[in-house]
């Protein structure tokens, strides 16, 4: 039987397989049509019925549910959903087991909440630093703002307030308005 | 490292079960693969992830023989959550007589549909650890409740008939 505890080990070696088997296309094709199509429908619903309060109860219950120590903050203001991770769960099952077998997981995070919030009617501002630390702030499409000023939504929480927020050697990813995995800057 | 619920698990996580909702998505998976690729394309990956994936724990049940293989699926049905599962050592096999299958239970609850092979992903995926660890996997049952063997090689086992795995219906 294929198990959840370790659900995060064996949904990264599927991405290496899938981009073996079918290239990148097919990586991109599974997190957009099996993860937000079909696994996630139960986000999909609540975001679009509801908008932002509908992303405080469905990170709110999954966040605690994947994470129970805690390692993410959630912050909101008028027109912008904010999370900040200081301890990714998934991210962070995978370092201290040390697997690897896609180039960079931390895309699927983008792949299937990307064109998920796009069809809610979102846009994402986003930055990973592959090491588990990471923060996100979705905003209805069009509206203005984005990359907010250090603290200025999540206080004190912000991941990019942390010590380890750029280690040496680590390598940030940057999203401005996105809702597509591809669409980063380096 | 992470800390450790069992020694038996070769990937371990700082909490002591896992995540249900993760269920959605092993289903969303296997739909998407079996769409895709159809029935040989499913059972190729999962004879991939059993090889590749799972390659700790096949070592380990080389290394351990069958208590090494009790001890595994104890841990594992452990971090399971809702898993009612018993684990019986027997000298020349183990059995797993799994009375209520956290997956299917938790789908169902949901008002999620397993795929139609789903059960089957039991026998694919554990035949092929079982093979790399030079001992023989059998299933029997289905749909929320199995019983699963686990044998050395030499035992005489009749072959897998995959009739005697039910499909999930509707």
């Amino acid at each position: 039987m294929i198990g959840c505890y370790d659900f995060c080990g064996h949904y990264e070696w599927t991405f290496g397989w899938f981009e073996r088997v079918g290239g990148h296309t097919l990586v991109r094709a599974y997190w957009d049509e099996a993860i937000n199509q079909d696994s996630q429908t139960h986000a999909r619903d609540l975001i679009k019925a509801e908008g932002i309060p509908g992303m405080l109860k469905y990170w709110g219950h999954t966040l605690t549910e994947e994470s129970p120590e805690l390692g993410f903050t959630i912050s909101h203001q008028k027109d912008v959903f904010r999370i900040d991770f200081h301890d990714c769960p998934s991210r962070g099952f995978l370092l201290r087991n040390e697997l690897k077998n896609y180039r960079d997981y931390c895309d699927h995070c983008m792949g299937w909440t990307g064109p998920m919030l796009k069809d809610c009617g979102f846009q994402i501002d986003h930055e990973h630093n592959h090491c588990g630390q990471c923060w996100w702030e979705i905003r209805p499409t069009g509206t203005p703002g984005g990359h907010s000023p250090v603290g200025s939504v999540a206080g004190d929480k912000d991941s990019r307030l942390l010590p380890n927020w750029l280690p040496p050697g680590a390598r940030l990813d940057r999203y401005t308005k996105a809702n597509d995995p591809d669409q980063k800057t380096l | 490292m992470a800390t450790p619920t069992s020694g038996s698990l070769p990937y371990t996580d700082t909490k002591p079960v896992g995540s249900a909702d993760f269920y959605f998505a092993i289903n969303s998976t296997f739909r998407f693969i079996l769409g895709r690729f159809g029935r040989d394309g499913w059972i190729r990956y999962l004879t991939d992830l059993g090889t590749g994936y799972y390659a700790p724990v096949n070592t380990q049940w080389k290394q351990g023989g069958l208590p090494a293989v009790a001890a595994y699926w104890r841990a594992f049905f452990a971090a399971e959550p809702g898993a009612v599962v018993e684990v019986v050592e027997h000298p020349d096999r183990v059995e797993l007589s799994v009375r209520e299958c956290p997956l299917i239970k938790h789908l169902r609850a949901h008002g999620r549909e397993p795929v139609r092979e789903f059960c089957q992903h039991c026998y694919h995926l554990g035949s092929a650890r079982a093979g790399a660890a030079g001992l023989t996997m059998r299933l029997s049952g289905g749909d929320g409740a199995c019983v699963h063997t686990y044998a050395r090689s030499a035992t005489n086992l009749p072959a897998q008939d995959l009739n005697q795995i039910k499909e999930n219906r509707p």
